[in-house]
């Protein structure tokens, strides 16, 4: 796809905010961000899915929601409150 | 004869006879006086050089000026100097029949036609009061030509238009026409030019309309006070609206460029009692939040706006005083005078403004006089503030939070994306989050709304709880930090909350530099994958068209997912011992993530999605050619 570079002082620092004490080998934040195409790929393919089988042509926020929620998000079911 | 004829063929020869070199030179210089008409002219003469020194030559050009008639060019140009006051509409047809006299005629006839030349153009010049549309080219007509064409024509025009729109364009466009009188009339499209109108008969008239439109207001005042109970509001506006504009206008622009959290508020505010529906997380918390802190802040605040929009509308009132009155003030009045007088904004900007209309009318004198200066800020606003009320919004009921609530309100999508963009991009440096493409209302507060919790999330490391507080705390820091002018909007409405808060997480932060901006301090603090790249990839992942509240979903997930694979990583890193997570662990937690199969190895994924340098980096493998490179 079209996509840019990845933000890998982004994602760094979003690791360091999460795991302070961790530290990442050289290109592991390479890794992390294929990692994260590939878990928005998995979410997109969901939430498509999911538009169809509601007959939508637009993805549509409950369709994302039953994506990350089969993906293992953690969406709670009470309307748009989420706890991590 | 002869000596035109061959003067005429030596410049049709490109000068290459002794006298048209001599003439050209002239020639230049007449074409060099003379510019704006030269164009005009087809002759054979061709394009020819601007040069030469035209006080020597003048000389030479008034002897040589029978030979040089013989051009039709030249001829013009003489007709030109000589006669400066010559209609251009007439003239031009003269210099269309010279040329076409001129050219196709053998060289014997151009006596004559000059001689013709002349009669024409006598004519022409009696005629030259009648012209209206001047052209770009007759630079030389003089203004008291002008204003005489101009007066014959006022005792047509007079009292055709209302008398609001004679002042406003006298005293918007008056002053700035009489200067450049001849190509401005030219562009025109309307004959602007009328007589002073009798100021007591316009006076009268706006009082009519404003009695008019109070009368109204009163009735929509009874209304909206007894919906909202709030009576002071109107008294409170006009003591704003009193007040000099100096403050409102800018504190509009801070409004607008400062509004990411106040909308959001707004919204939760008006979520609560207009019809907007956010699908967002945390709004039932923060509304609650919102609606406890006392409005009154943002009262003043939505006065001021409205007092700065107000004048636009009052504008659009007074003009309208006389053709239209009361019933389409509030929502269409604005809306009609100033697309037939202003620009689009300025229209948005008074429709917004429609429920306030009434309570300013009485303003509306006031605001003439400034009228000119109010529709260039208004024009400025408008861009601005076109989002930041939609029209309509919420309801009369919501008479002081129209203004907030059609801005927050904006999921319904009124605003148009780029003016919002725009307003955003003033906001942007303070949210990562905050989507500038061409994204309408309600994804951008979604987005401010995930950023706010993010960074509350980020400030005090816990859960939602707190987020709601620090979204508050983070907006009215900021908002504070940007602008020191009293901005009760941009607050949300707590800013009593805020203010504790602010302190106590600052040295917390221990971010040596206190005179940073808060969008600096707020970026540092939670680092936050770019909304645009998670929009992008999704979205191409997808291929379908997404709502912006599914992405606002998307990036939570995002969220939890680094969240969670940071755990990971830590959990896989430690039990192999290390404190530094390496590829090894990359690679299980991508196996366990399923992405990573027996059959699929890493670097199988990592071509197929990686971009090349990346796949370089991952891969000790080159591409080139057969040979392999080990870049480790």
């Amino acid at each position: 796809g079209m996509r840019r570079t990845a933000p890998r002082s982004t994602l760094r620092k979003i690791i360091k905010k999460h795991k302070p004490h961790l530290r990442l080998a050289a290109n592991t934040d390479l890794l992390v961000h294929l990692s994260f195409l590939l878990f928005l790929h998995r979410l997109a393919e969901e939430a498509r899915t999911n538009a169809f089988e509601n007959k939508s042509k637009v993805i549509k926020p409950e369709h994302t929601i039953a994506a990350a929620k089969l993906r293992g998000c953690g969406w709670q079911s009470t309307g748009k409150c989420f706890v991590l | 004869m002869a000596g035109r004829a061959g003067l005429r063929a030596g410049r049709g020869a490109a000068r290459t006879q002794s006298v048209a070199v001599r003439a050209s030179p002239r020639h230049r210089t007449r074409v060099r006086e003379q510019e704006p008409v030269v164009f005009a002219s087809g002759s054979g003469l061709g394009k020819e050089n601007k040069g030469g020194s035209s006080t020597p030559l003048r000389h030479r050009h008034n002897t040589l000026s029978e030979l040089d008639n013989a051009t039709p060019r030249l001829m013009l140009k003489r007709i030109i100097q000589n006669q400066p006051q010559v209609s251009p509409l007439a003239l031009q047809t003269v210099q269309l029949e010279e040329r076409e006299d001129a050219q196709p005629e053998p060289p014997s006839q151009r006596t004559s036609s000059t001689v013709e030349l002349q009669l024409p153009v006598l004519a022409a010049e009696d005629t030259s009061v009648t012209a209206f549309h001047v052209t770009r080219k007759r630079k030389k007509l003089s203004v008291s030509e002008f204003e005489r064409a101009a007066d014959k024509r006022l005792p047509q025009n007079q009292g055709f238009l209302p008398f609001s729109f004679y002042r406003s364009l006298r005293m918007s466009i008056g002053s700035v026409m009489a200067p450049d009188t001849v190509e401005k009339r030219g562009l025109h499209r309307r004959p602007q030019n009328r007589k002073a109108i009798d100021i007591a008969a316009f006076e009268g008239g706006v009082e009519q309309n404003m009695l008019q439109i109070k009368a109204q207001d009163y009735l929509v005042d009874l209304q909206t006070s007894s919906m909202t109970g709030t009576t002071t509001i109107r008294t409170d506006a006009e003591v704003v609206l009193n007040n000099t504009e100096l403050f409102a206008e800018p504190q509009f622009h801070e409004q607008n460029f400062l509004t990411v959290e106040p909308q959001l508020s707004d919204s939760k505010t008006s979520a609560q009692r207009s019809n907007s529906s956010h699908p967002a997380h945390g709004e039932a918390r923060l509304e609650g939040l919102v609606s406890g802190v006392s409005t009154d802040e943002r009262r003043t605040q939505r006065f001021s706006e409205k007092d700065l929009t107000d004048r636009e509308h009052v504008d659009g009132i007074t003009q309208k005083t006389p053709a239209k009155q009361g019933e389409e003030e509030q929502d269409h009045s604005q809306q009609n005078d100033p697309m037939e007088q202003f620009s689009e904004p300025e229209e948005m900007v008074g429709t917004t403004e429609h429920h306030a209309d009434t309570e300013y009318s009485e303003h509306s004198e006031k605001k003439l006089s400034r009228k000119a200066k109010s529709q260039l800020t208004a024009a400025q606003d408008a861009g601005v503030e076109m989002e930041v009320t939609p029209s309509e919004g919420g309801g009369v009921a919501e008479g002081t939070e129209l203004q907030d609530s059609p801005r927050a309100a904006g999921s319904l999508g009124r605003h148009s994306p780029a003016s919002y963009s725009l307003e955003k991009s003033g906001a942007k440096p303070l949210k990562e989050a905050v989507e500038q493409t061409g994204e309408i209302e309600h994804r951008t507060i979604t987005g401010e709304l995930d950023a706010a919790e993010e960074e509350s999330t980020d400030n005090e490391s816990e859960i939602e709880d707190h987020e709601s507080e620090d979204i508050s705390m983070k907006t009215p820091m900021f908002v504070r930090a940007a602008d020191n002018r009293p901005h009760p909007v941009l607050l949300p409405p707590h800013p009593v909350k805020s203010a504790a808060p602010e302190l106590p997480p600052q040295p917390v932060q221990a971010k040596p530099v206190p005179k940073s901006t808060r969008a600096a301090q707020r970026k540092r603090r939670e680092p936050e994958i770019a909304s645009r790249l998670i929009k992008q990839i999704f979205s191409h992942y997808v291929k379908m068209p997404v709502t912006r509240d599914a992405y606002k979903i998307v990036e939570k997930c995002s969220e939890r997912y680094f969240k969670q694979i940071s755990s990971d990583l830590e959990a896989y890193s430690q039990h192999a011992g290390r404190k530094t997570v390496e590829m090894a662990d990359m690679e299980l937690l991508m196996r366990r993530q399923g992405l990573v199969t027996d059959k699929i190895p890493l670097h199988v994924l990592v071509e197929r999605h990686l971009p090349l340098e990346y796949r370089k980096l991952l891969i000790p493998i080159a591409v080139s050619g057969n040979k392999v490179i080990l870049y480790k």
